[in-house]
């Protein structure tokens, strides 16, 4: 569609220089003109929390309870709200996240993905006040096999400086422009219309204190 | 005749007495479970580094006379000959649809919340693991990590054991690297230094797998676990787990 507007107006533009002089020499003269254009390229992203029916926690074998979904967490939206979990023990959320991209670049995209910060304790806030996120939430593509114990990678902290505390994003301006090399979760090669859900893992450290923890997660699309 | 009945009798002692082992193993109760879960990254190893016997040089290749004529007025009068001038053979430098990338499109849309509520373990005076070595990163061959992860354990009101196993694993199932499955081997091994520097392939048939260490009632222990992985050269680079479930098992 923005290939043909561009063409059009290329082509009005080459007939508006080439009027005048037709008129005033009072012939027909013909040639030909080489226009170059060029198509910028866009990026669009959209990310949907608890992206499909059956989102939620599993896991926590061993630990004498069952996880459930908490007040946060709504299809479609809202928090990705793991509820009650007991220290020690390994859970899965399913269906945590979808990303949707849509671009015209024909070097395709990468996705990062990155917390604001560590975890945020609070209710009651322990001492020190964060904890690692590093090697205690995991993330991992959605699969109806995945389990507490697949193979997942780690989010890391940012480099960049949190927005109203990760609420408004990251500013990556600081370091780059962009995020660290390490925080890839997906890489797209070609131009598309595609999404890819992530499901997330939460692996409890026997010495994480007892708290509410909250963090946010920031996806940046980048156009290759 | 009273011979064969003084052996059957001793046989059957013999029964009933490893059958009361047996019994007091089974009645053993599981007090608490643990999962320990280690990443598993295998990177692929450059080619093994060998000397080689240095050939001999070979010789120069020949330079044809026509070559050489050449090359000789070219050193005698560089600039004889028709002039040129450099340009380019196509119309553009670069060409329509090309992809010229103007810049990097960024987007950032607005980021995913997470929350939990982390609960104390009830089970922690009992048994808990303190991870040291989450990620496993290894080369082809054999790698040792000292001290991969901690394992503490505490009973107060009998004498306990630890148990070890391959999670998720069974006398019929089916596994992945590294631990498997019986009847394969498992590729990681544990050691115990405290109590001996020698590794153990992780039983991988379930439960009740094998005795780690026991307990007296009221005994503390804490002692750090060794892993041993080997990765053989038919896997593939990438990402694995291994998940190994300890037991406390009380009498």
């Amino acid at each position: 569609m923005g290939t043909y507007a561009v063409r059009a107006l290329a082509a009005l533009l080459v007939a508006g220089i080439l009027a005048p002089a037709t008129a005033l020499a009072g012939v027909t003269s013909y040639g030909s003109v080489n226009v170059n254009y060029k198509v910028m390229p866009s990026v669009h992203a959209q990310v949907v929390p608890n992206y499909a029916a059956g989102f939620g926690p599993q896991g926590g074998s061993g630990s004498g309870s069952t996880p459930a979904p908490g007040a946060g967490a709504v299809l479609n939206g809202g928090t990705v709200d793991f509820g009650n979990v007991v220290v020690g023990y390994q859970y899965i959320y399913k269906y945590a996240a979808q990303v949707s991209v849509q671009t015209n670049d024909n070097a395709g995209f990468v996705v990062y993905a990155e917390g604001a910060t560590d975890l945020n304790g609070s209710n009651p806030v322990p001492t020190p006040s964060t904890y690692a996120i590093f090697h205690t939430l995991y993330w991992l593509a959605s699969s109806g096999s995945n389990t507490p114990y697949s193979p997942a990678k780690s989010f890391v902290k940012t480099l960049g400086v949190p927005i109203a505390g990760g609420a408004m994003g990251i500013d990556y301006s600081g370091v780059g422009g962009k995020p660290s090399a390490g925080s890839v979760v997906w890489s797209y090669p070609v131009s598309g219309n595609v999404v890819q859900g992530f499901d997330y893992q939460l692996r409890l450290p026997g010495d994480i204190p007892t708290s509410q923890f909250n963090v946010y997660i920031v996806y940046t699309v980048i156009g290759n | 005749m009273r011979r064969t009945n003084t052996a059957a009798l001793a046989a059957l002692a013999v029964l009933t007495f490893l059958a009361g082992f047996s019994q007091a193993d089974a009645l053993q109760s599981l007090r608490a479970t643990k999962n320990v879960v280690i990443n598993v990254v295998v990177t692929p190893s450059p080619p093994p580094v060998a000397f080689l016997h240095r050939a001999a040089p070979a010789p120069a290749p020949a330079v044809p006379a026509t070559a050489a004529l050449a090359f000789a007025k070219l050193l005698e009068d560089p600039f004889a000959g028709p002039r040129t001038i450099a340009a380019s053979s196509t119309a553009w430098d670069v060409a329509p649809g090309g992809g010229t990338m103007i810049a990097q499109s960024t987007v950032q849309p607005p980021p995913v919340p997470v929350q939990f509520n982390a609960k104390p373990d009830p089970n922690a005076i009992y048994l808990h693991v303190i991870l040291h070595t989450p990620d496993l990163n290894v080369p082809y061959g054999t790698t040792v990590f000292p001290c991969a992860f901690e394992v503490y354990t505490f009973y107060d009101k009998a004498t306990y054991a630890l148990n070890d196993y391959g999670q998720g694993t069974s006398k019929t199932g089916t596994g992945t690297y590294p631990i498997e499955n019986f009847p394969a081997s498992s590729y990681l091994s544990w050691a115990v230094p405290d109590f001996s520097p020698t590794f153990h392939q992780y039983v991988n048939s379930g439960a009740p797998g094998e005795k780690v260490w026991t307990g007296l009632m009221n005994q503390a222990q804490q002692h750090c676990v060794d892993l041993s992985i080997f990765v053989p050269d038919s896997l593939a680079p990438g990402a694995y787990t291994a998940v190994i479930q300890y037991n406390l098992l009380v009498n």
